[in-house]
C-alpha cells in the first residue's frame, strides 16, 4: 500500500555555476496519516526548504512528492501552515486573522463561528479575540497563529519552527496547547524544528536530518504514551531517546 | 469637550513657544529699530491683511485648486504606475530605473519650460504640481508593493486564493503604510510646486501675490500671502494624515507618536 505522503530522492539546489548552494537531499521520506513527524536537524541543513517543497510551495531540483498518489506539482491548498515569524497582519484582529484563513479560501464565515471560538478557547485565547496581533505577546501571538493554521481543518499541517522565537517556559507551555489539540483532530503533522527535546515530547516519529546539504541520517520511533506531560518528561525512557539523537549530532560535531 | 481641553493642556508647551514667538517679533520691530519696509511686526501684517483680505481668499482658492487637482492627478497616477511596476517584471526592468533617475532632476527646472508651453493659465501649474507629487508617490508605492514577507506570500498562496483577492485582503493594507509616506511627502511637496509655478508666470494666485507685493515693497502684504500659503499647505497635509488614520488606525508608528 501506498503512504499518505511519499517523498522520494527528493532533492534541492540553489542558483547555480559558482553560486550553487546544495540545499537539501537527496532524501526518500514516508508519512503516515495521523502522524506527528518531527524534522531535527542544525541550522543551515534545509529543514526549511524540505518543508516548502512539501507543500508544492518550491520547486524541487530532482525527486518527487506526492500525497496520496497525487503529484505536487504547485501549491498545495488543502494544507495548514505556520512559520517561525507568524502570519497574522496587524490591520484585523485575532478573530479576524483566523477568519482571514476562511476568507481566502472562499468559506462561509458564518459557518465557522463556533469553531473559532472553540479552537481560541482550546489555547486559552477566547478572551483575547477582538485584540490586535501586536496587543500580544510573543507566545499568543503564535497560538492565535496556530489557530490560524488550523481553523479550516486540514488534514496535513506544516509547522517551520513555530516555536523557535519563544523563551523556553512560554515554549513549554504551548508545546503541551498543541499537543492537546494534535490529539483531538489527528491531522498528519510535519513539525520542523531544531530542538531535540521538543522533537521527543511532541511526535510519534523523529527523522534526523544532517548538516547541509542534509540528508536523512535516521529515524526514531517515539514510542511514549500520549500526552506526553512532565511525568513523561521525567521517564527514564524520555531521558534515553534524547540521549540517543544528541549522540547523533555530537557525532556530526554540531554540539 | 474634556477632550479638547486635555489636548490643549497636553499642548501647552507649544501654545506658550508660538506666544512667546510672535511676542518677541511685535515688540523686537521697535525695539532694534528695524525699518517696517524690511521686516513689519504682526499686528501690522494682520492690519494691512485684513484690509486686501478679499484678494487674498480668492488666491489661495487659485492656489488650493492648482495644488489639489495636482495632488489627485499624482496620486492616481502614481498608485496606478506603482502597483503596475510592483506586478510586472518588465517595467521593473524599464520604467523603474528611468523613474529613479528622473527623480534626481529637480524637477521644478521643468516649471519655465512647461509656462512657456502651455502659458499662463492653470494647465502648466497643475502639470508641475503633478510632477513634484508624482515620484514620491510611485517610488514609495513601489517600495510597498514589494515588502510584503516571504511567510504571508507563502500563507496566502497556500490557501489558493486568486491574485485579486490576495491583492485586496492582503497587499493592499500590507502596503498602505508605506504608500502613506509617499502621500505625505507629496502633500508637503504640492504647495510648493504651485507656489514656484506661480512665481515664475501667472496673474493670480498666492504664489502671483507674493511676487508682486514683493516688489512693491510691501513685506506686510507678502507675510499675509504666506500665512495664508501656511495655512492652505497644512490643509493639504492635515488632510493627508487625518486620511492615514481613518484608513490604518492599526499602524503601529502612529500609534508609538500617540503614546
Ligand atoms: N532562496 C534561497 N536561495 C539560495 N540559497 C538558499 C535559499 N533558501 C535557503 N538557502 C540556503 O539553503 C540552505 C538551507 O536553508 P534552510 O532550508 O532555510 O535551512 P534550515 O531551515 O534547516 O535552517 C542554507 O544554506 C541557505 O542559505
Ligand atoms: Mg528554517
Amino acid at each position: 500500500m501506498k503512504n499518505f505522503i511519499e517523498v522520494t530522492e527528493l532533492k534541492k539546489v540553489f542558483g547555480n555555476g559558482k553560486d550553487e548552494v546544495h540545499a537539501f537531499g537527496p532524501a526518500t521520506i514516508n508519512i503516515n496519516a495521523g502522524e506527528f513527524v518531527s524534522i531535527l536537524g542544525p541550522s543551515g541543513c534545509g529543514k526549511s526548504t524540505l518543508m516548502l517543497m512539501v507543500a508544492g510551495l518550491l520547486d524541487s531540483t530532482s525527486g518527487k512528492v506526492e500525497f496520496e498518489s497525487k503529484l505536487v506539482n504547485g501549491p498545495k491548498t488543502d494544507i495548514g501552515i505556520m512559520f517561525q515569524d507568524n502570519t497574522l497582519v496587524p490591520w484585523r484582529t485575532v478573530k479576524g486573522n483566523i477568519e482571514l484563513q476562511l476568507e481566502l479560501r472562499g468559506l462561509n464565515l458564518k459557518d465557522y463561528q463556533d469553531q473559532i471560538y472553540n479552537i481560541l478557547k482550546s489555547v486559552n485565547l477566547e478572551d483575547f479575540a477582538e485584540r490586535f496581533p501586536n496587543e500580544l505577546s510573543g507566545g499568543m501571538q503564535q497560538r492565535a497563529a496556530f489557530c490560524q493554521a488550523m481553523i479550516h481543518d486540514p488534514k496535513i499541517i506544516l509547522l517551520d519552527e513555530p516555536l523557535g522565537k519563544l523563551d523556553a517556559m512560554t515554549r513549554e507551555k504551548i508545546r503541551a496547547d498543541f499537543q492537546k489539540l494534535w490529539m483531538v483532530k489527528k491531522p498528519t503533522v510535519i513539525f520542523v524544528t531544531h530542538s531535540i527535546e521538543e522533537a521527543v515530547q511532541l511526535s510519534s516519529r523523529v527523522i534526523l536530518i544532517t548538516p547541509r546539504p542534509g540528508k536523512i541520517d535516521r529515524e526514531i520511533k517515539i514510542d511514549l504514551p500520549y500526552p506526553r506531560d512532565l511525568k513523561v518528561k521525567r521517564s527514564t525512557k524520555f531521558i534515553e531517546y534524547v540521549n540517543s539523537i544528541q549522540e547523533v549530532f555530537h557525532k556530526y560535531g554540531v554540539i | 469637550m474634556k477632550k479638547f481641553i486635555k489636548w490643549i493642556l497636553s499642548g501647552w508647551m507649544l501654545i506658550l513657544f508660538f506666544v512667546g514667538f510672535f511676542l518677541f517679533w511685535e515688540y523686537s520691530i521697535p525695539l532694534f529699530d528695524i525699518p517696517r519696509y524690511i521686516l513689519p511686526a504682526p499686528s501690522e501684517i494682520f492690519l494691512k491683511g485684513s484690509a486686501d483680505l478679499d484678494k487674498l481668499i480668492y488666491y489661495t482658492g487659485v492656489t488650493a485648486l492648482e495644488t489639489v487637482l495636482g495632488y489627485i492627478i499624482a496620486l492616481i497616477l502614481g498608485l496606478g504606475f506603482g502597483i503596475a511596476i510592483s506586478f510586472s517584471s518588465i517595467l521593473r526592468r524599464t520604467l523603474y530605473p528611468f523613474f529613479v533617475s528622473i527623480e534626481m532632476t529637480p524637477k521644478i527646472a521643468f516649471a519655465p519650460l512647461f509656462i512657456s508651453w502651455f502659458g499662463f493659465g492653470l494647465m502648466p501649474k497643475v502639470i508641475i504640481v503633478v510632477l513634484v507629487c508624482f515620484f514620491p508617490i510611485v517610488l514609495n508605492a513601489i517600495l510597498a508593493f514589494n515588502s510584503l514577507s516571504n511567510e504571508l506570500t507563502l500563507f496566502y498562496q497556500s490557501t489558493g486564493a486568486s491574485r485579486l483577492k490576495t491583492f485586496f485582503t492582503i497587499r493592499l493594507p500590507a502596503a498602505l503604510p508605506q504608500c502613506f509616506v509617499g502621500f505625505k511627502y507629496a502633500a508637503i511637496n504640492a504647495t510648493v510646486g504651485a507656489t514656484i509655478a506661480e512665481f515664475i508666470g501667472s496673474d493670480k494666485g498666492l504664489g502671483f501675490y507674493i511676487s508682486i507685493v514683493t516688489g512693491n515693497m510691501r513685506p506686510d502684504l507678502a507675510f499675509a500671502g504666506i500665512f495664508f500659503l501656511t495655512c492652505l499647505g497644512l490643509s493639504v497635509f492635515g488632510f493627508v494624515t487625518m486620511m492615514e488614520k481613518i484608513l490604518i488606525p492599526w499602524h503601529i508608528s502612529m500609534k508609538r507618536i500617540n503614546k
